[in-house]
């Protein structure tokens, strides 16, 4: 789910990174409150494993595939919202900085889509009133406490998966980069992190189980002093809003699967006619019908948010033109011809110093 | 497992590269990170059609690699991470949108191949951007940078710690899934009866970790502060890279180079 | 230097770790502190360092510990950890070498007069710009003793200071603590280590002092180290 430079426009990029910056300030003001020096060794060390613990390949049964965890979740899970929320920052960032996965600008996007539900919407509106509330108290106190683990991860993962998955939608399609209309990039994001989720949720949940019966303590919310029990039915009503809203989520990627324009009428007000027989994935419709296609494309245009989020001067869409193209192999030839002398005399210095 | 041994050496690579020794190198770190935005906005604020404007952009990357002896080959290595989330969200752009924007001699160019071509240059000349700052940036100075920029220090230093332990725990698990893999040579994966303890294992010794580092913090009085290598002060060459590259990303983005020699070509 | 008076400590009430702990440590004197597994070594460390709060009196170059004189009592101590990877946690080991001295208030040029000094004492110049995680393990043992160095302690702790080290870098590290002038105390199951560096031993077991003395006697022993799963140094092995 790494977005590039490319695929944001930089309004959208530098407003994601506002929106990441302030809620990484709040946490960052939410740490200093709780002043615990030895936060900041077990942040750090948690963070560089769940970077190399994204490396693993889990087997998924019944399949010849394999899923990975991007591990929002287990981090908040394990060192609370806002501590969370910093270390996922820097996992990112490093992805960023030193594999290039993910780009500069967009590492506010990245850090919202992918570090930003898992921690604040999975931990507040999931983990916490679930692992505090009073479910499944039939069971010991264990094996509630187990089967609550189970059910906050899962939902956990699978809901901040697919409000991320939302987001890189949303924030792609604001930014106009693709001609592909919102429904349809909604119906193919979707349903694969539904997927996604699941297995991250189902991986998250045995680590989190492990922990849980190696060293309870480190497993946030598991054991709570009664005093605080009784917010648990208060924070129920939490888990049924969070729980609607994953049906709501999960209904729109279906309604945006069947009838894929639906959403974007709806965002943008658009009803032009011929759309909605372009728009789905099949193949039937794919430019075969050139001319809804052309139009499809030009409502697209119209109806993205940025259609000219360049700087205001750039007014000629289609200023591209053969001479502007040989133009740039002109530029392209003198900049490699400078890298020839560049290195030219790189290697008479080298040579002189050698000699 | 080779992928984590691969990352190991990608990021053995990034270090050897930042430890050189090139005018760029010894550029302020806050300096290069601010180029480097300047520069990534400049070229994803180009129109999408926008082709012949965005290519005189990498004379940057060109130039910077010529001037810091980084080869801008182990930049392209690592684009098979972000290319595909590119070219999936670009490839229907030629399905989708047909009209043809040029002509290359009879044969008509569609608005959405040259809106996926220059989307793909997009992404190439940002992660290049992105690439030569690492390489040519220790992460103490990338830090100390950071810091000059007002990111918070609770921040730097998180990053400072974790990227410390990124390598540790890459060894740790390495040898784990080496170990695992020995014991189970037909799998590709861990297998689900061993998802919990695999990672949760490692976890655990992680937090026994976490203690004994916070005590050799302690041990060495600490309080509270971390201290960074002391930035350079920012002397007249940083300020004029500063300064020309930004005003050459400006005047780029304003005149369309290609065009203009283009046109000139015609006469 | 370092006087324990009867220190006792247990981490479960009623199992005991450390039991009833005496000994004086001279000024300049090297200890070997061995014992098998679970003898209480690590603990007796931590308490040392004030890692953990022990029963009994702890004094460190004749001061008390207490939870007031802890940063004092900890400026003259200086440990070495076992894991190298767990004390180096800066990205450079010239920044893990200032730490100390800079948060012990030291300006930065001070600070480097110091690092590069040190570097200099242990041969170590090249190490200085190196990566923590791009050096070798026995040059990482080096740059651990090193920073600690560079933080000029009056005494130095190691754990195992020559585990899982080659033959020359172990060498290399023995003749280091050798050179050391600092009150040196060093626990570690390479009994002939400690046979090079200390000129005394003290025996821990089950928490208790089997032995105290000089290194030749208690390490020649065979029939005492048996007795607390020990055994005797491999060059006295016929």
């Amino acid at each position: 789910m790494h977005m590039a430079d490319a695929l944001l426009a930089p309004g959208v990029a530098v407003g994601m990174a506002a929106a990441s910056a302030v809620a990484a300030g709040v946490s960052v003001w939410q740490l200093k409150k709780e002043d615990d020096p030895k936060r900041l060794p077990t942040m750090a060390v948690t963070a560089a494993l769940v970077f190399a613990g994204q490396m693993i390949n889990y087997t998924i049964p019944g399949t010849g595939s394999s899923g990975h965890i991007c591990g929002g979740m287990l981090l908040s899970a394990l060192l609370g919202p806002y501590a969370g929320f910093l270390s996922m920052i820097v996992v990112l960032a490093i992805q960023c900085f030193f594999f290039a996965d993910g780009g500069l600008m967009a590492l506010g996007a990245n850090v919202w889509n992918m570090a930003f539900y898992g921690c604040f919407v999975g931990y507040f509106l999931l983990w916490r009133p679930i692992l505090r509330g009073r479910l499944f108290s039939g069971m010991g106190a264990k094996a509630a406490g187990r089967a609550k683990i189970i059910l906050a991860s899962i939902l956990g993962c699978v809901v901040s998966l697919q409000l991320g998955a939302f987001s890189v939608v949303l924030e792609t399609s604001v930014s106009g980069i693709t001609e592909l209309p919102f429904g349809a990039f909604v119906a193919l994001m979707q349903p694969i992190h539904l997927a996604i989720g699941l297995v991250e949720g189902v991986v998250t949940a045995a680590v989190l189980l492990f922990v849980y019966e190696a060293r309870p303590e480190l497993v946030r919310d598991v054991t709570v002093r009664e005093g605080e029990k009784q917010k648990g039915s208060l924070r129920m009503t939490l888990v049924v809003l969070a729980l609607a809203a994953a049906v709501i989520g999960g209904g729109l990627s279906l309604l945006a699967s069947s009838n894929p324009d639906g959403l974007e009428w709806a965002l943008f007000g658009n009803s032009e006619a011929g759309y909605s027989e372009n728009m789905g994935l099949d193949e039937e419709s794919f430019g075969i019908e050139s001319e809804a296609a052309e139009r499809a494309g030009s409502i697209q245009e119209s109806s993205s948010f940025l259609p000219d989020y360049a700087f205001p001067d750039s007014d000629s869409p289609a200023g591209t033109t053969v001479s502007g193209l040989a133009g740039s192999a002109i530029v392209a030839a003198v900049a490699l011809l400078l890298c020839l002398v560049f290195g030219f005399f790189r290697k008479r210095k080298k040579a002189k110093a050698n000699g | 497992m080779d992928k984590m041994d691969r990352a190991l050496r990608e990021l053995g690579q990034m270090d050897e590269l930042a430890a050189g020794d090139s005018p760029v190198h010894r550029l302020s770190p806050w300096v290069k990170l601010l180029v480097t935005l300047g520069y990534i906005i400049a070229v994803v604020s180009f129109d999408k059609y926008a082709l012949s404007g965005l290519l005189p952009l990498i004379l940057y990357p060109l130039l910077v690699s010529q001037l810091s002896g980084v080869s801008l080959i182990l930049g392209l290595r690592k684009l098979r991470l972000v290319l595909p989330l590119v070219l999936a969200v670009g490839i229907f752009n030629p399905f989708l949108d047909r009209a043809p924007l040029l002509y290359l001699g009879s044969l008509p160019v569609s608005g959405g191949v040259v809106s996926m071509l220059t989307l793909l240059l997009k992404g190439l000349l940002s992660l290049l951007a992105s690439f030569l700052l690492v390489a040519t940036t220790p992460i103490d100075s990338l830090c100390a940078g950071l810091r000059k920029l007002r990111v918070p220090q609770t921040m730097v230093t998180l990053l400072l710690l974790t990227y410390r332990y990124v390598g540790v725990m890459m060894e740790e698990l390495a040898v784990m899934s080496r170990a695992y893999h020995l014991r189970a040579p037909g799998q590709k994966g861990i297998h689900y009866k061993a998802w919990g303890s695999f990672l949760g294992q490692l976890l655990l010794r992680s937090m026994d970790r976490a203690g004994e580092l916070y005590a050799s913090m302690r041990l060495r009085g600490f309080h509270g502060e971390f201290y960074y290598a002391p930035s350079r002060p920012c002397g007249g060459r940083d300020l004029a890279w500063l300064l020309l590259w930004l005003g050459a990303f400006a005047l780029l983005r304003l005149v369309d180079l290609g065009a203009l020699l283009g046109g000139l070509l015609r006469l | 230097m370092i006087t324990l008076e009867n220190v006792s400590f247990a981490y479960e009430p009623g199992r005991p770790v450390l039991d009833g702990i005496s000994f004086h440590i001279a000024p300049g004197e090297a200890v070997g502190l061995i014992g098998a597994n679970g003898a209480g070594k690590s603990t007796l460390m931590k308490v040392l360092l004030g890692l953990e709060k022990a029963e009994g009196r702890v004094m460190v170059g004749g001061e008390e510990l207490t939870k007031e004189s802890l940063p004092r009592v900890r400026r003259k101590l200086g440990f070495v950890l076992q894991n190298s990877d767990n004390q180096m946690f800066m990205p450079t080991v010239y920044e893990d070498m200032v730490f100390g001295p800079m948060n012990y208030g030291l300006s930065r040029e001070e600070a480097d007069r110091r690092v590069d000094a040190v570097l200099e004492k242990l041969g170590l110049e090249a190490l200085k710009h190196r990566h923590n995680h791009r050096i070798s393990g026995g040059e990482k043992r080096m740059a651990a003793i090193a920073t600690v160095l560079a933080m000029e302690p009056e005494a130095v702790l190691m754990d195992e200071p020559t585990s899982a080290l080659d033959p020359f870098n172990r060498r290399l590290v023995i003749n280091t603590i050798r050179e050391l002038g600092q009150t040196r105390v060093i626990t570690s199951h390479d009994l002939d280590m400690i046979l090079d560096t200390c000129s005394r031993v003290i025996l821990l077991s089950g928490g208790r002092i089997a032995a105290d003395g000089p290194t030749e006697e208690i390490l020649r022993d065979k029939a005492l180290l048996e007795a607390h799963r020990m055994e005797l140094p491999l060059r006295w092995q016929g």
